[in-house]
This record gives structure tokens, C-alpha cells and sequence, in this order.
């Protein structure tokens, strides 16, 4: 067990969680965790996929309770064991899906938390006119410069919805911040606004806990970075002493070998797996653009550029307005996911909970879920044939758990594993990959990044769609810059960096 | 890589308890078996007509007709919807089949009966799959209109059927087990295959789960819908038949309340009415704990006023068991997403 580190500049303990353990039926989360956090600092818990990080974070926000051991909340002299505790203990959580009402205006939602105090504040929903002016001060130092106080909830961005989130900051009063992988969501460009609230938060003496592993965030909000693996605390740093390859170290147990950018074999005269021309759906216009049998394309593009658009109108998940697509020179226009997958087209959905995987199957039934069509005859299954080669692909992709594991209790990381097997069993000529790492932690991250390798080996088309530069450089061969809807730009991976994808995607400002 | 050296640990805290866990947590799951083994003891303690060979056969003459409605509600619940036009269709297929040329012919009235069912089952299953209306609304719509039919063509007098044989399959027994009985329960062995070694199957149970999750993975899931409210329709007009077949003629009130009754049946078997969730053998328990319960209160001589009471206490202590039941897996907040 490793003792804490004292914050340097004041001491005043804002938390402390002894000797604490977390059993989940079958797996034990957390094991003899004790850590400490102080006012006026950032802590930033980082662990790989599974590590028990959110399980600590849901801890200390009594949304669950520890198996053994005790968490102490400083000025707050009961055990938290329910949000509203949470509340009145001064812990402000901020979930990695942001926590909005759909139905409620932007204002309503951003005094969210006064609801449960009602008869605190007398009716919530008759917000005072001074408070307007509140509202829209929150409003702004989150950077929701565009956003009106009435428009509801449903009509923002997933990034918008998170900003607004974290708005409620500024309304709450609370003494312990909690972002529970609050960025995985938020995109480079909201980036800024939640490292200077952060920033923001620790002057005014809050404790922040910071959820995370990616580490370009981690040690540019960090002080102290306390690192899990496999449920036990492995180590705790400060930012300033250490560096990214010694928290990744920790993180995954051994040292990682970071991919390097992938030279781009010739294409040339080989006939290509997809031509899309002309393309228009939903706010993408006139995309034009080909992929090659064992070529890897990136589509770069803020949220909002069309770039989802694009993935989804080929793999039969939303109707194109006009512009054709090619699968190895014959025209498809599949009308749902269905018909796609019978082109030979896969798509790895963005929202992994909703589409991704069927919610109350075991990791086996979500394998098998696209390819029923190989276990059975006469449309009876074959349970044997089906369990073993359900056993082969847990195997191959290194999915925590069995074949009988629910795949909702499993990690972000594996649950992305068991889609990706789910797809590639299909045997696809084309796989269309939506955000594939989000919210994935760096482990995984390698993980998927070999098996999308794999498939451009086996001559497989394949499209990446993402909001991270970082990561499109470092898996694809080319990648295709769409902004506003339109395709602006296209780069070679090993000729070009971040900065180039972030100018074009931004129109030139940067 | 490194899962390697994870994977060990994990796998060594994990398999030891994984198998008596595997146990613990199909045993809790059990509780239908529960109810109904403290109803059996309940029974002989209580009245020493319960376990005679009339009682028991007439027992399973009661809970068979329902026990198929059952089992059709069972797979609609499975696909997250409600079906509480069962009754009335139990009703309009029991009078068509013993109003057709005169109920002279039982192939025909069976053919009718079932013909009835699927023809509701496909017009409810094309509302709710391709017109994207909720289940519940479609077939309240249907339980008017098919009574409604019922007592326009009887004009509430019950209709006679002539075929002597008429009720040969409701009464006729096998080794002194009731046939109509062993149709139950040949019923059940089918749905349960249908539920668990099919793709068909296989695919409700992802409908029911996650719908846009099985849409995206190339289920068909509205012609599923559909089949599964044809499916439905057809046992439930089968159903309609026996009704009419053991109590020898076609009653315009035949099946009242059999939606409510299946829909307790099957939830206290244990599935989900949010879908996706169930067992074809939790749904015969429900049955026979519902049949035990009328019966027992009739051996009792419990007024019919008071049974009507037991029977929604039954309900609601059930319904409560399922929550506890699927609560124990779930976290206990009310905003976090799960």
C-alpha cells in the first residue's frame, strides 16, 4: 500500500476514503483503496479499462456503498450513501453522460440540482428574475455563448449537453467536484473552457477529482495523479515529478510501445472496395471519396460537421438525399442496417449502450446477435456450435468475463471488443468504425487499434470516423477532412500532425 | 500485451465462487417455484380434497385454456409489448367456431378458431411493428371491437354447436391425464424451444432488450413483431376453441378478464414487462399458481367476492418479489444512467 503524497500548498483534507473495497458479484472492483484528497487541489484517479476508477468515484459520491471500509467527507459528519446526501455534503458528480432532461429548458436544467432542495428555494420553477442574469454568467463561462435560456434540453449537442452539465458549477454550491470521464464526450473545442474551469475551481478551493486516462488531459489539469490496476492503488503522484510514459506504465502494468504512423502501401491500379461520389444526407453535402482493399480512411470533423452523417448513410442507418455508393463497382443503397450488413458493409455504432449491444445479453448472444445464420439450420440453433466458437472469439479478443458475462457489466473497452467481434464474425468487405475508443481508456485503446490493423490486413476496407486527431494519424493511412458538411481537406497520415487536421477542421483559425 | 498478467488474477479471484455463485443466483431467480411449493403445502395442510385425482384433474382442466393464453402473452411481453385483447379473442374465436356451419364440423372450428386469432394477431402486429403504435393502446382498441363482434353476432345468447364430438378433445383423457392438458403442455415444450434454440427466438429476446441495438445488428424487427402477435393470435384463438370445446357451447363471455389474468400470470413467473426478459417455465409456474389459488379458494368456500381480492393481493405481492428480484443487479440511483 502506498501512502498518499500531502498536497504542498494546503493541507486541508477534503476527503478521505480508508481502507475501502468494492465487491461486485463476481469480480472484486476495488481492494484496500485509501486515499486522501485536499481543498484547493486537482487529483486526477487514472487506471486502465476495469481498474475500479468510476467505482472509486461512485464511492466517494455515495451513489454505492463500499463492501468494507469507510469514506469520511470533511464537514459532513454522516455517511454519504445517496445523491441527496451527495448534495448536502457538498459533492457535485458530473457523469460521463451528462445528466439532462430533455424536456426541461436549458435554465431549468442548469438548476437541476436546486430541484431536489426545493423546499429550499421555494418552487424551482419560477426562477427568479435576478437569477436570469446568473444563468447566463454560468451560461458563459462555460463558453454557451449561442445557447438561449429557453431552448430545451433535447435540442442541444452531445457536447452542448455536457458543457451545460458542467455549467451547473457555477450554480451549486459544493466543496468536491467529481468529473467522471466528464471529457470523453467533450471535443477539443470545449476542451479549453472545462481546463480553465477547472482551473477556476481549484482557486476558489475545491477538491477536484478527475476521472480519466487520457493523459494530454491528465497532466494539463492534474497536481497529483493517483493511478489504479486491476482494483488496488497502485501509486500516487505528483504531476510535476512524473511523465506520461511512467502514469501510463502504471496504468497498464508493463511499458507500451505507442503505434507509429503507418506508411501508406500504393494503391494504385488495385480497384477500390467503396466509391462514394456526390454523396448528400442529413448535413453532409457532395461527398466524394474512395477506400482501397486494406486501406485504412479517417474522416476528421468537429461535432456537428456531418462526419457521423457520412458513416451512418453508407451503412443503411439514415437515407441519403442523393449521390451514390459503390461496393466493389456495384452500386448498393442498403435501407437499413439489415441490408448493409447483406452488401457486406458493418457499422460500429458511435453510441455503444444504445446500438452497440443488446442490454440484458451475455457477451456471447451480442457475438452471435449478427451471424445467428452460422449456428443454426432451418433457423434451430446449434447451442454446442455456438458456445465454442463464442469461447474462440473471447479468446482472440481478449474479452474480460465468458461467454455468459453480461456485456453491460463489462468496461467501456471490452464492451467495444465484444462489437467489434460481433462485426467482424460478419465478415464485412467494408467496416465503418463511429468513434470507435470513445471513452475507452489507453490499454484498450492499443487493443482495438491492432484489431482494425488486422482487418486492413486481411484487405478489408476500413473507415474511422473520430474527433481525435491524435488517434486518426496514428491508425489510418489517409484521412479526409470534413467541415460544415463538406470534405475540405485530405491528408496523408505520415505527412501531416494534429495541428494541420485542427486547422482544416477549423477553417484556418486557430 | 498486457491482459495477460490481469487476466491471471482476475481468473484465479473469479472461478473458485463463480460456480455455487451461478447456483446461488439461479436459485433466487426461482422464487415461482417458491410460491408454488408453499401453495402445494398450503393445500394439503388446508382441505383434504385438494390432492384427489377429480380435483387435480379438474385443476388442470381450468389452468390449461389459460395456461395457452399465458404463454401467448408471454411472447408479446417478451418483446417489450402488452396484449389485453387475449379475452375478447378468446371469446370471438370460442363463438366463430361453434357458430360456423352450425359448429357441425371440429376440423373447421378449429380452423376457424385459430384462423380468427391470427387474423387479430396480424392486424394488431401491422399496427404496432409498422405503424409504431404502442401495444397497449392497439389492443385495448382490439378488446372492444372483437367483444363487441362477439355480441353482435350472438346478440348475447351462447351459440350451440352441432358436432356431437364438439367436446371430445376437452374431455378426452390419456392415461387418465387430461388431453387437453398434455396440449398445454406439448405448447409450452414448443414456445420454449421457439424462445431459446431458434434465431426467431433468439431475436425476440433482442427486440425486447434493446430494440435499436437489434436493428443496427440487421434483425428484421418489425416482420419479428409481427410474427410474434401472429404466433400469439393463433394460440390464443386455439385457446378460444378448447374454452369453447370443454364447456360444450360458444359463450359471448367467454374470456372476460383473461388479460389480466395472463398478464399476472406471466409477471409472476417472472418476465419483464419492459421486455427481454423471462422464462416459458416461470410463465406455466405463474399459471399454476393462479389456478392453484382459484381453486383453493373455491374448495374453502371463500366467497367469490374475497377471492377476487386474494387474487390482486397474489398480484401485487408478486410484482413486488420481481422488483426485489431484478433490483439486486442494479444500482440504486434514480438519475444515473445506467
Amino acid at each position: 500500500m502506498t501512502t498518499s503524497v500531502p498536497a504542498p500548498a494546503s493541507p486541508a483534507v477534503a476527503f478521505s476514503v480508508a481502507g475501502v473495497s468494492k465487491d461486485f458479484p463476481g469480480v472484486r472492483a476495488l481492494e484496500d483503496v485509501s486515499l486522501a484528497g485536499y481543498r484547493g487541489e486537482v487529483l486526477a484517479i487514472c487506471g486502465a479499462n476495469g481498474a475500479g476508477k468510476s467505482t472509486l468515484a461512485r464511492l466517494i459520491s455515495g451513489q454505492s456503498a463500499p463492501s468494507t471500509g469507510r469514506i469520511k467527507i470533511s464537514g459532513y459528519d454522516k455517511e454519504v450513501t445517496s445523491p441527496a446526501d451527495a448534495d448536502d455534503a457538498g459533492i457535485l458528480f458530473m457523469h460521463q453522460e451528462p445528466v439532462i432532461v430533455d424536456e426541461f429548458t436549458v435554465e431549468e436544467n442548469l438548476w437541476l440540482k436546486q430541484l431536489s432542495s426545493a423546499g429550499k428555494n421555494r418552487s424551482w420553477r419560477v426562477i427568479p428574475k435576478r437569477r436570469r442574469e446568473e444563468s447566463l454568467e454560468a451560461l458563459r463561462t462555460v463558453g454557451m455563448h449561442e445557447v438561449t435560456l429557453g431552448q430545451l434540453g433535447k435540442t442541444l449537442t452531445p457536447g452542448l449537453r455536457q458543457m451545460l452539465a458542467l455549467g451547473r458549477t457555477q450554480v451549486t454550491p459544493h466543496r468536491i467536484l467529481i468529473l467522471d470521464e466528464t471529457t470523453a464526450s467533450t471535443t477539443e473545442e470545449h476542451f479549453k473552457d472545462v481546463e480553465a474551469l477547472v482551473e477556476r475551481e481549484r482557486a476558489a478551493g475545491t477538491c477536484v477529482i478527475f476521472v480519466s486516462h487520457r493523459m494530454p488531459e491528465v497532466f494539463a489539469m492534474a497536481d497529483r495523479i493517483a493511478i489504479l490496476r486491476n482494483g488496488r492503488l497502485i501509486e500516487v503522484l505528483k504531476a510535476k515529478e512524473t511523465n506520461r510514459e511512467e502514469v501510463v506504465t502504471l496504468m497498464v502494468g508493463e511499458a507500451v510501445r505507442a503505434l507509429e504512423a503507418v506508411p501508406t502501401p500504393s494503391f494504385a491500379g488495385i480497384d477500390p472496395v467503396l466509391e462514394v461520389s456526390g454523396l448528400c444526407s442529413g448535413s453532409a453535402r457532395d461527398i466524394n471519396f474512395t477506400v482501397h482493399p486494406g486501406e485504412i480512411v479517417g474522416i476528421y470533423g468537429l461535432v456537428g460537421s456531418g462526419r457521423s452523417s457520412i458513416a451512418r448513410s453508407i451503412s443503411g442507418h439514415q437515407n441519403r438525399d442523393s449521390g451514390t455508393v459503390k461496393l466493389y463497382g456495384q452500386e448498393v443503397s442498403p435501407k437499413s442496417p439489415g441490408a448493409a450488413l447483406k452488401n457486406g458493409i458493418a457499422y460500429l455504432a458511435e453510441d455503444r449502450r444504445r446500438e452497440g449491444f443488446v442490454k440484458d445479453f451475455s457477451n456471447g448472444d451480442n457475438m452471435t446477435l449478427a451471424t445467428l445464420g452460422q449456428y443454426s439450420k432451418f433457423g434451430v440453433l446449434n447451442p454446442q456450435q455456438e458456445r465454442r466458437r463464442v469461447d474462440e472469439l473471447i479468446e482472440r479478443y481478449k474479452v474480460k468475463g465468458d461467454g455468459k458475462t453480461l456485456t453491460r457489466s463489462l468496461s467501456g473497452g471490452n464492451q467495444q471488443k465484444v462489437c467489434l467481434a460481433k462485426w467482424i464474425e460478419a465478415k464485412p468487405n467494408l467496416v465503418v468504425l463511429d468513434e470507435p475508443t470513445k471513452g475507452i481508456d489507453i490499454g484498450s485503446r492499443l487493443n482495438i487499434y491492432q484489431i482494425v490493423h488486422e482487418l486492413a490486413d486481411e484487405q478489408k476496407g476500413v473507415v474511422v470516423v473520430s474527433s481525435e486527431a491524435e488517434e486518426l494519424l496514428m491508425i489510418c493511412h489517409r484521412i479526409l477532412v470534413i467541415r460544415d458538411g463538406e470534405l475540405v481537406d485530405e491528408f496523408q497520415s505520415t505527412e501531416s500532425n494534429t495541428d494541420d487536421l485542427m486547422r482544416a477542421a477549423l477553417g484556418g483559425e486557430l | 500485451m498486457t491482459t495477460t498478467a490481469t487476466k491471471d488474477v482476475s481468473a484465479k479471484a473469479g472461478r473458485g465462487s463463480t460456480r455455487t455463485r451461478g447456483l446461488i443466483h439461479w436459485a433466487k431467480g426461482q422464487y415461482p417455484l417458491y410460491i408454488l411449493i408453499a401453495l402445494l403445502i398450503v393445500a394439503a395442510l388446508s382441505t383434504d380434497s385438494f390432492f384427489t385425482a377429480r380435483n387435480l384433474t379438474n385443476l388442470i382442466l381450468q389452468a390449461s385454456v389459460i395456461g395457452i393464453v399465458v404463454l401467448a402473452q408471454f411472447l408479446i411481453v417478451l418483446t417489450g409489448g402488452i396484449d389485453i385483447s387475449v379475452g375478447s379473442v378468446v371469446g370471438l374465436a370460442g363463438v366463430m367456431s361453434a357458430m360456423i356451419i352450425g359448429g357441425a364440423s371440429v376440423p373447421l372450428a378449429i380452423i376457424v378458431a385459430i384462423a380468427v386469432g391470427v387474423l387479430i394477431g396480424l392486424l394488431n402486429g401491422y399496427f404496432v411493428a409498422f405503424r409504431g403504435l404502442e401495444p397497449f393502446i392497439v389492443t385495448l382498441g382490439m378488446l372492444s371491437l372483437a367483444r363487441g363482434l362477439v355480441y353482435t353476432f350472438t346478440e348475447g345468447v351462447p351459440v350451440q354447436p352441432q358436432a356431437e364430438n364438439f367436446r371430445a378433445i376437452a374431455t378426452a383423457t390419456i392415461l387418465g391425464f387430461p388431453l387437453i392438458g398434455i396440449i398445454w403442455l406439448v405448447l409450452a415444450l414448443a414456445v420454449w424451444f421457439m424462445a431459446r434454440r431458434t434465431v426467431f427466438g433468439r431475436r425476440i429476446f433482442a427486440i425486447g432488450s434493446s430494440p435499436e441495438a437489434a436493428y443496427a445488428s440487421g434483425v428484421p424487427v418489425k416482420q419479428t413483431l409481427l410474427a410474434v402477435y401472429i404466433i400469439a393470435g393463433a394460440m390464443v384463438g386455439f385457446a378460444g376453441f378448447l374454452l369453447a370445446s370443454r364447456v360444450g357451447v360458444g359463450t359471448p363471455t367467454a374470456g372476460t378478464l383473461y388479460e389480466l389474468d395472463s398478464i399476472a400470470a406471466v409477471v409472476i413467473g417472472g418476465a419483464s414487462l419492459r421486455g427481454g426478459k423471462g422464462s416459458v417455465l416461470g410463465a406455466v409456474f405463474g399459471t399454476l399458481i393462479f389456478g392453484i389459488i382459484t381453486n383453493l379458494l373455491v374448495l374453502l368456500n371463500v366467497s367469490t367476492f374475497l377471492q377476487d381480492a386474494f387474487r390482486g393481493g397474489l398480484i401485487l405481492v408478486a410484482v413486488v418479489m420481481t422488483t426485489v428480484h431484478f433490483r439486486s443487479g442494479k444500482k440504486k440511483t434514480v438519475l444515473s444512467i445506467p
